[in-house]
């Protein structure tokens, strides 16, 4: 039975992961267009007279930069384990041998 | 002379395999692109392909010991077991080309119905069903030692009941959100963002396929290769074989199981850029996860998984008929290709050194016609992959498909 509790146990840490990785990040991607539709106004938005703000712009720039990080690590993620390298967070992240 | 012979075979079975594995899994991660109509069709296999491509070259680290998963055939160093070894290796090739077989009927079959399965435990299934008849109970890692997530319990049978279930919560869960924030900006806006972030995503999953899956094929013919004493290297893998193992994948990949994209894309939920994004953002989250926490899981359990979140996190009509279809046939996959690698092992023991394997050979290459020709009948390709979702285009097959027999 072993395997049952081992994969339990790696099962809600992969749920965790999952969830703040893939769930979270698509999260901030929305909002950075939900951001962006407010910096616009106008057909962007449901009310289409909705007047532009600058601020939004700002804000949707920077939710979208935050989802880059996020795919940037997950590339380093992949490449680094193809030459035997692990990602650590130490909290930032760095590479350690495997 | 004749152990050369077939290890040539055994070598380009496993090639074979390789192409399935990549046509079998282009849905995974581009079905939902190409139904959102966010790539084109032939523009989403050839971003695929391309990416399986750099994957399987990115991968450096040595998969050597990838049959220990399930068999033992080879020890921890993934050296192969001595006693496997007189006469140019030629009992353990006879299990590896069986089990090799036993993976490309059970994809191309799968592929035939239109049904998204996982390549490695087809492949997996082969190699039991064929140690099974060829080694005895004994030969198969049922268990592993319990000392961390092994064997058949552990590596195929708790990953596939556990994987889809998390890619469903977490897939849903994102949906939810996405349509939450996103309320009260124009439809239109959100779908052309989303299509970006879908891209992303899916490109993702097609580079981490790569890494994952090319892999397994260049251990299963690098280990061949030692078992006939043509490579002595443990830590590395011939140039030739990552050649080889990466352009076959990637043709696959090319090739695009059309079948296959179709039933993820349109047969289980209507799907749009939103829940497109937020299906591949959590299939490649979850892939990458599990494989940082050594919890291997299926690429193909999770994007089906995935899609199917999207649908109950919006609240649309899922096809549940159509999960439960696929659900049915990850349950066989296992024993199914095991029937058939046993099969396979049993007629090439039976007939003995070159003629056993090449009938092996002959065998698979007959099955393979026959489903090509059947598929003919309803024919799936970029130009009708999208087209509206009216039943299961490929039910009428399944008699003939469940049963083995021709109409």
């Amino acid at each position: 039975m072993n395997n049952v509790t081992l994969a339990l146990d790696g099962a809600w840490k992969v749920l965790l992961t999952g969830l703040l990785l893939g769930a979270g990040l698509p999260a901030i991607f929305a909002l950075g267009i939900r951001a962006l539709a407010y910096g616009r106004g106008g057909a962007a938005e449901v009310d289409a007279g909705a007047p532009p703000h600058p601020a939004g712009q700002v804000v949707g720039a920077a939710c979208f930069a935050l989802v880059l990080v996020g795919v940037g690590l997950g590339l380093t993620f992949i490449v680094a384990s193809g030459f035997g390298k692990a990602l650590a967070f130490t909290p930032w992240p760095t590479l350690v041998a495997k | 002379m004749t152990a050369t012979v077939v290890l040539v075979l055994v070598v380009v079975t496993a090639l074979a395999f390789d192409f399935t594995n990549g046509f079998h899994d282009t849905g995974n991660a581009m079905a939902t692109s190409i139904a959102t109509g966010a790539l084109a069709p032939k523009t989403a296999v050839i971003l695929s392909a391309i990416l399986n491509l750099v994957g399987a070259f990115l991968s450096v680290e040595v998969a050597l010991t990838v049959t220990n998963a399930v068999v033992r055939i080879q020890d921890k160093s993934g050296a192969p077991r001595p006693d496997l070894l007189s006469d140019g290796g030629s009992a353990l090739l006879l299990i590896v080309l069986a089990g090799l077989c036993g993976g490309i009927v059970w994809n191309l079959l799968t592929w035939l119905l239109g049904l998204p399965s996982s390549s490695s435990h087809a492949l997996f299934g082969g190699l039991v069903g064929a140690t099974l008849v060829g080694l005895g109970s004994d030969g198969v890692n049922w268990a592993g030692d319990g000392s961390k997530l092994d064997g058949v319990l552990g590596k195929v049978v708790m990953p596939a009941l556990l994987s889809p279930l998390i890619a469903v919560v977490v897939a849903s869960v994102g949906t939810w959100l996405i349509y939450r924030i996103t309320s009260g900006v124009a439809a239109r806006f959100t779908e052309q963002g989303c299509r970006w972030g879908q891209i992303g995503s899916a490109s993702l999953v097609s580079l981490a396929h790569g890494t994952n899956d090319a892999q397994k094929t260049m251990g299963v013919i690098t280990l061949a290769l030692i078992a006939a004493g043509h490579w002595s290297d443990t830590k590395a893998v011939p140039l030739w074989v990552k050649v080889a193992c990466a352009v076959a994948i990637a043709l696959g990949t090319y090739l695009g199981g059309w079948r296959i994209i179709r039933t993820l894309g349109k047969g289980l939920v209507e799907i749009s850029s939103p829940q497109g994004m937020a299906a591949e953002s959590s299939s490649a989250a979850v892939i990458l996860a599990s494989s940082h926490l050594g919890f291997a899981l299926s690429t193909t359990h999770v994007a089906t998984g995935s899609i199917l979140g999207t649908g109950v996190g919006r609240g649309t009509e899922v096809r549940w008929g159509v999960a439960g279809r696929m659900v049915l046939a990850w349950l066989i996959t296992l024993p199914a290709a095991g029937v058939v690698g046993a099969t396979m092992w049993v007629v090439g023991h039976l007939l003995g050194g070159l003629l056993g394997a090449a009938t092996v050979f002959g065998i698979l290459l007959a099955l393979a016609g026959w489903m090509y020709a059947r598929s003919k009948r309803s024919h799936v390709d970029h130009t009708n992959v999208n087209d509206a979702w009216t039943g299961t285009p490929t039910s009428q097959l399944e008699p003939a498909g469940a049963d083995g027999s021709a109409r």
